[in-house]
């Protein structure tokens, strides 16, 4: 099933947390696209843990990236009008209207915003909506993750789609005493 | 998986503007997925995942799209040359094609006259698919010494399985496995033979169980259902501690091994001596755990070992094998559809007949360095690198006057790098062919510039056994840039070996397909070719071994004058074979934790991917490194009895503060001094490679556990 995502009226990326093995392919597939510069990675995958979460081991990675947020902190404080929220959703940085002041970087609350010293200009996720507009599907998520993690469309149909996947999973009763 | 299948190659070039989209394999590690290549004018632009590729589905890592920075890297080598200063200087000369050739031919000859063919090295890391050419050439030469990596790096994983079971038998991931045992492997972001972590995904996103055997808590352990954190070293016992269980509770498959297994009784006695209470106090890990996981593993069906290379690189080395295989094998599944099969590939002229192994003349055969001491690899024509270097070195039991390595840099990647040091030195020829001027080409006298995959036509994973071969398709042509397979066919006609290359080295890609009755120009065309899938082919005609049987009691390894059955050694150096040492050196260290972006030694130079990881770490357990007086990112020095080198201090808590976690294969292509710091992180400094130390049938360097102790740098 090709998905088309040129009638969808909002879109999202979403990251099923649970699945992801930290290869970090999205990573290098974000700087295949957006070609940022040496440091700044627009997505990146974080390690959390190793701990004890219920008397087991528990280590997950999480996957950074702009959340597109509702209400975007971002926007709100940018003195250019550089950051703008567009009907689908998507929420676009334009660095050619980015003075550089960096208050975005320090509002964003999903700490998602890097700062390109050189060039003197935030940076962020636009969700490649320059794919998004002509029917492709962005970067990260076209199909590159090894574990399938990374999810992009409608919000709703995609949390069913995740939830559907983990019900199939194993559940051995023993794990819970797996330490 | 088809819903995953979003890749768009059409829209991709009408919105990029591509002109070229080129299907070809990737092999930027020791297996090759499917890859759509687009260009514009002539240039890699972007590599993506073929969705209709059956190893990857379209899937892709970080390596495979970091190629095209690897290809058009400014340092790459990109015309021949010679070195013109002392070794080591970094002092080298532009020379032509011809000119190299014919100087590295004139040496051959010169040497192989004087001091025999024996005397004469080449060499191949885990690159570029060019074993079978190598072999090849090395035969028709008279050599019977190739270095490779296979004494502990898959070469174990052969020729175990096929004196075992006549093949290597691969996990059925296209048929679900339900219950999958992973052991010292993190093939999601590994290197991993056949199929990888897409599949292997896909597998526990239907259901399948998960076992994860490992000293550290990888993400794959975190998800198991059950994680055996074992003591580093101890596989082989845990494993005759599960097959104990699966024994006394009569879960093994009894058909199977009434008329399929050969030597069961003395097997079974064998692994009665390996009784749960003596395997717990063995490998640290609490008996009923072990009996959960063997319960679970021989109840499930199909069930499968996920495995690698880190068992391998232990004096186990052999035996961890076959108690993995015996674990496959007792318990039915071998050969089952979703267990682990003898996949057949497709009917082609093989990499052991492309090899010419027939054409190495019985006594030259014989010459093979090692060949007496380590019987099971000198069987397989593979050797143990310190009789290499011992020769170079001692000129015992021969001199080796030259080395010809071919994608190979084992100053990083072999046992005690300051001998390879030494013995690189003292070489009096060499000749390099790779990709850039690393340390270990530095000490060389030629060095020819290498092609990489996307430089090449070839059949991808014509030596694998998972039954595919795929065609990798030329993109790009860079400088004078040429594969190793095309180098050695036009070295076969100097040194006079013509009559058995071609005129191009399409002429090898027609003969490999030959049996098909198909050449390179109808092979290319196509997607891919599997050999015919079927299951339990044993029960018409048995197993290739000597028996016919699955071989529990191996009659090779017997005449061979070793332990035809199973067993666990200590580790040579650790708590219970050295408490001396153990109080100077009191931690477990265990080396070659995998990490995304690199393999083995390389794409340390690839921008974007030494972003993802830039200097070497050693993971400590912050109690241990509390104890050391070491921060968070501070540098350590680890220090064995055989050296110092540094990593920087990570914490992690996911396994035994007694186990110290270190990196493997680093060197730092940004420093331009000819050393490019080999010596500055380079686990092997510390590693031993002494013969005691390596596995008694195999070869295989100790490279995985040793001792250590550590400290803050001052």
């Amino acid at each position: 099933m090709r998905k088309e995502v040129n009638h969808m009226k909002s879109y999202a990326l979403i990251i099923d947390h649970e699945s992801c093995w930290g290869c970090r392919t999205c990573e290098v597939a974000c700087k295949q696209e957006t070609r940022s510069s040496d440091g700044i990675r627009l997505i990146k995958v974080l390690e959390d843990g190793p701990q004890i979460i219920e008397g087991k081991p528990d280590f997950t990675f999480r996957v950074n990236v702009c959340q597109h947020c509702d209400e975007p902190a971002c926007a709100e404080v940018c003195p250019e009008d550089a950051i703008s929220k567009r009907d689908d959703n998507i929420i676009i940085l334009n660095e050619d209207k980015c003075i550089g002041c960096g208050l975005c970087v320090d509002e964003c609350p999903y700490d998602a915003i890097a700062f390109d010293s050189n060039r003197g200009v935030a940076q962020k996720c636009n969700l490649c909506f320059h794919r998004v507009d002509n029917g492709l599907i962005p970067a990260c998520a076209d199909n590159v993750c090894p574990g399938h993690c990374i999810y992009f469309g409608d919000p709703d149909v995609i949390q069913r789609e995740i939830a559907e996947k983990h019900s199939r999973r194993s559940k051995e009763p023993i794990a819970a005493t797996g330490a | 998986m088809f819903q995953f299948k979003y890749s768009n190659a059409e829209k991709e070039m009408e919105i990029y503007g591509y002109d070229t989209v080129v299907k070809s394999h990737c092999r930027m590690c020791h297996g090759g997925c499917g890859v759509l290549v687009y260009l514009k004018n002539g240039i890699i632009e972007k590599i993506a995942g073929d969705p209709d590729c059956p190893i990857n589905h379209g899937t892709l890592c970080s390596k495979g799209i970091g190629s095209t920075q690897l290809v058009y890297h400014p340092d790459r080598l990109t015309y021949p040359v010679r070195r013109v200063g002392p070794k080591g200087s970094g002092k080298w000369e532009r020379i032509s094609w011809d000119e190299a050739l014919d100087i590295i031919a004139e040496k051959i000859l010169h040497y192989k006259d004087i001091f025999g063919a024996e005397s004469i090295v080449p060499g191949y890391g885990t690159g570029r698919e060019n074993e079978a050419v190598i072999y090849r050439f090395a035969n028709l030469l008279g050599t019977p010494n190739v270095l490779t990596a296979g004494h502990f790096c898959y070469g174990p994983r052969i020729s175990t399985t096929i004196i075992t079971c006549g093949t290597n038998p691969i996990v059925d991931y296209e048929n679900n496995p339900r219950c999958i045992m992973v052991w010292g492997n993190n093939v999601v972001i590994s290197n991993p033979d056949c199929y990888k972590g897409e599949p292997f995904s896909q597998a526990l996103d239907t259901g399948a169980k998960l076992i994860a055997v490992d000293p550290r808590l990888t993400r794959i352990a975190a998800r198991a259902d059950i994680w055996l954190p074992l003591r580093p070293g101890t596989d082989a016992a845990l494993a005759l501690g599960m097959l104990n269980v699966i024994i006394k509770e009569e879960l093994y498959d009894k058909d199977f091994i009434e008329t399929h297994v050969y030597g069961w009784e003395p097997f079974v006695a064998r692994v009665n001596e390996y009784s749960l209470e003596r395997v717990e106090k063995i490998t640290w890990v609490p008996k009923e755990k072990i009996q959960k996981a063997a319960r679970l593993f021989a109840t499930t069906k199909p069930a499968a070992i996920q495995w690698g290379v880190a068992i391998e690189q232990q004096i186990n080395c052999a035996d961890n094998n076959r108690v993995l295989l015996a674990l496959m094998g007792i318990t039915g599944n071998i050969d089952a559809m979703g267990g682990q099969v003898l996949f057949k590939t497709p009917k082609i002229n093989n990499v052991g007949r492309f090899g010419a192994h027939n054409m190495l003349l019985r006594e030259q055969a014989e010459k093979r360095l090692g060949g007496d001491r380590f019987r099971l690899g000198g069987n397989f024509s593979i050797i143990n690198p310190k009789c290499v270097w011992n020769a170079i070195l001692e000129k015992k039991p021969y001199p080796v006057k030259m080395l010809f390595l071919i994608s190979s840099n084992p100053l990083l990647t072999r046992g005690n790098a300051k001998e390879v040091y030494r013995a690189l030195e003292a070489v009096e020829f060499m000749a390099v062919s790779d990709f850039f001027l690393t340390p270990t080409a530095e000490l060389a006298d030629i060095v020819l510039p290498a092609a990489t995959w996307l430089e090449m036509d070839y059949i991808g994973d014509f030596w694998k056994r998972h039954g595919y071969i795929l065609p990798r398709r030329k993109a790009v042509q860079i400088g004078e840039c040429r594969s190793d397979h095309e180098m050695l066919n036009d070295l076969g006609h100097r040194v006079g070996q013509g009559e058995y290359w071609w005129d191009t080295f399409e002429g090898g890609l027609d003969y490999i397909l030959e049996p098909m009755g198909i050449k390179w120009k109808d092979f290319k065309e196509m997607k891919y070719l599997r050999g015919e899938v079927t299951y339990q082919k044993y029960k018409e005609k048995g197993f290739s071994t000597p028996t016919g049987k699955f071989e529990l009691y191996s009659t090779l390894l017997e005449k061979w004058g070793y332990d035809p059955l199973p067993q666990f050694r200590e580790p040579p150096e650790g708590p219970i074979s050295t408490p001396t040492l153990y109080e100077e050196y009191p931690y477990i260290l265990i080396t070659g934790r995998r990490i995304p972006g690199f393999f083995h030694t390389e794409n340390r130079q690839l921008p974007w991917l030494r972003e993802l990881h830039r200097e070497p770490i050693v993971e400590i357990h912050p109690e241990t490194a509390k104890k050391e007086g070491i921060q968070e990112e501070d540098w350590v020095v680890i220090e064995s009895p055989r050296g110092r080198v540094r990593q920087k201090a990570r914490f992690f808590e996911g396994m035994d503060p007694r186990i110290v976690s270190a990196e493997h294969a680093w060197w730092f292509p940004e420093k331009k001094d000819p050393g490019h710091g080999w010596k500055e992180s380079n686990i092997n400094i510390l590693t031993s490679n002494a013969y005691d130390h390596c596995d008694p049938a195999m070869g295989a360097t100790h490279v995985r556990t040793l001792l250590c102790k550590i400290s803050p740098e001052a």
